[in-house]
């Protein structure tokens, strides 16, 4: 299994000035997985994929790509490694073909003619591929980003806050990227939105003041609902929990019920019980996750620091 | 790896209009130059014929040639070096080089030999302008030479300069300033010094004090290793810089 590791961290310590600003982080990140990083802002997310991806040096600890150590063979260590950092680095001058042929030589791939077509065609960006950067929207561009962060197969991709200031309709199709992306390399990203970290990741790792103050997976994670129904009988509850895919169903208050789901596709067969029994559904409503509570709870007081 | 950095950087600097308006303009400067300097060699030709060693087209042409155009990349290199560096940190593109798999050594030499090439093309020019001379009289071939050699070692020593200034600061401006403030003081340092007798620390420091003899014809290898040590000085340093960065020093 430990073949299978991408991407170590041990004891990464990393100062600015006087301020100790990531304190012994640790982490591992195996093929497949999708790793977000979640933290208030200054919590230090940044500077650990800064660390991660070899800009910057750490004053204690190792950084291991795929087993090369980054700081005693960066070279071969870097050519394992896709970033992004969390303002895409672009050329505007330049066509986003242009632009990807010069990150392919500069990662030296072998055959760049053939990477950069498919790069360009895994960010859906054939259409834009030759107009210059400037020229392209907000969203276009962070998928350039991520172009020239895959353009060399990387096995380890680190983003950094890659859908910020996306509209709806980015957004979802960014977070398809990186779940498709995962498929078969290690991804870790940095977000504020804990909802965008729970529906790309596998593994969540939550930083505070520098350090992993919470790490637990995704895949589990369960969902909880708030229903609204005319109906207020306890055979509402009885067919809830008769429900595949629901783990329980708990009166709140006349008419109202709390439902935990394994994941957000069984609210639908939720909603669609609840329809066709005729018990008048007037409102679901997903309430705050473990991870929402979880987050709240490890940062509570910190929001002005 | 270098070459990959010095695409981007003829890339940069050749699809914008920037450089070629700074080449065009140096290019009409020089070229104004050397036409008032013919026509003053013309004017004075009386004169220098009752001269019993009267000097040459290369003295009184190819010599105040090269240091108009050494005065002229004290302004250039400023503003060709900004953005080497400075440019990419604000752009933030900085991080695309340092994340990939590129020495730092790679990444100086690559942006060093960016601004060298672009103003080799003015030491190109200057070059055919002064071998355009030969067609109408007899050249002295050393002196030129030394001359041209003066004019290259001087650029690459500029260059490095900008190059170092780039990597200390986040805007370009700035950049511009501190190389142009540098190159100005390396260029005047010895003018407080220049009627002692004796070379002051300031005489040995200046540019214009190692430049002049070489552009007279005088080579020296003090003056070619003063150019040689400035040069390497500034791009040991700009590597220091941007390592001294990524140890977040």
């Amino acid at each position: 299994m430990s073949a299978d590791i991408l991407l170590e961290a041990r004891g990464l310590s990393c100062v600015y000035g006087r301020r100790l600003v990531v304190d012994g982080l640790s982490l591992q990140l195996r093929r497949g997985e999708c790793l977000g990083l979640l933290g208030l802002n200054g919590a230090g997310k940044s500077t650990v994929l800064k660390l991660l991806s070899g800009v910057l040096a750490p004053h204690a600890g190792e950084v291991l790509i795929d087993g090369v150590n980054l700081a005693r063979r960066p070279l071969r260590g870097k050519r394992q490694l896709g970033y992004l950092p969390d303002v895409p680095p672009l050329y505007p001058d330049m066509t986003v073909q242009e632009f990807l042929l010069l990150c392919a030589d500069l990662h030296a791939v072998p055959a760049p003619a053939q990477a950069v077509p498919e790069a360009l065609h895994r960010c859906d960006l054939q259409e834009v591929g030759g107009r210059l950067i400037r020229h392209l929207s907000k969203g276009y561009q962070q998928r350039v980003g991520i172009a020239q962060a895959i353009v060399h197969q990387p096995a380890v991709l680190v983003l950094d806050e890659p859908t910020v200031g996306l509209d709806p309709r980015q957004l979802f199709e960014v977070r398809q990227l990186v779940r498709a992306l995962a498929r078969d390399r290690a991804v870790i990203f940095s977000s504020h939105q804990l909802r965008e970290v729970e529906h790309t990741c596998t593994r969540v790792v939550m930083l505070h003041g520098g350090r992993i103050v919470h790490e637990s997976s995704l895949l589990q994670s369960a969902i909880v609902f708030q229903l609204r129904l005319r109906e207020a009988g306890p055979q509402v509850a009885q067919a809830l929990a008769a429900l595949s895919g629901v783990l329980k169903a708990e009166a709140l208050d006349v008419g109202d019920w709390q439902v935990t789901v394994e994941d957000a596709a069984v609210s639908e067969r939720v909603a669609a019980c609840v329809v066709a029994a005729g018990w008048g559904l007037r409102e679901l409503r997903r309430l705050e996750t473990p991870l929402e509570q979880t987050f709240l709870a490890l940062t509570a007081g910190d929001e002005a620091a | 790896m270098i070459r990959v950095v010095l695409r981007r950087e003829w890339h940069g600097f050749f699809r914008g209009p920037s450089a070629w308006l700074v080449l065009a303009l140096v290019q009409f400067l020089v070229a104004f130059q050397f036409l008032s300097l013919i026509e003053q060699f013309e004017a004075a030709l009386p004169r220098l014929a009752r001269l019993a060693q009267a000097p040459g087209l290369t003295e009184l042409v190819v010599q105040p040639l090269m240091m108009m155009v050494a005065m002229l990349l004290l302004f250039v290199v400023p503003m060709l070096s900004m953005s080497a560096i400075a440019g990419e940190r604000r752009s933030n593109t900085l991080c695309l080089w340092q994340s990939a798999p590129i020495s730092l050594r790679a990444l100086v030499l690559g942006k060093w030999l960016g601004i060298v090439s672009v103003l080799a093309l003015i030491w190109l020019s200057t070059a055919l302008l002064c071998l355009t001379l030969a067609w109408g009289t007899e050249l002295d071939w050393k002196a030129l030479f030394s001359a041209l050699l003066g004019l290259a070692l001087l650029i690459l020593a500029t260059s490095a300069i900008g190059l170092f200034f780039s990597t200390l600061a986040s805007l370009p401006a700035l950049a511009a300033l501190g190389s142009f403030t540098c190159l100005l003081f390396l260029w005047v340092c010895d003018w407080s010094g220049q009627f002692d007798d004796a070379p002051t620390v300031f005489t040995r420091l200046s540019m214009m004090a190692h430049f002049q003899p070489l552009a007279r014809g005088l080579m020296d290898t003090a003056d070619i290793g003063y150019f040689l040590v400035l040069t390497l000085g500034a791009l040991l340093s700009s590597i220091w810089r941007l390592d001294g960065e990524r140890r977040a020093l």
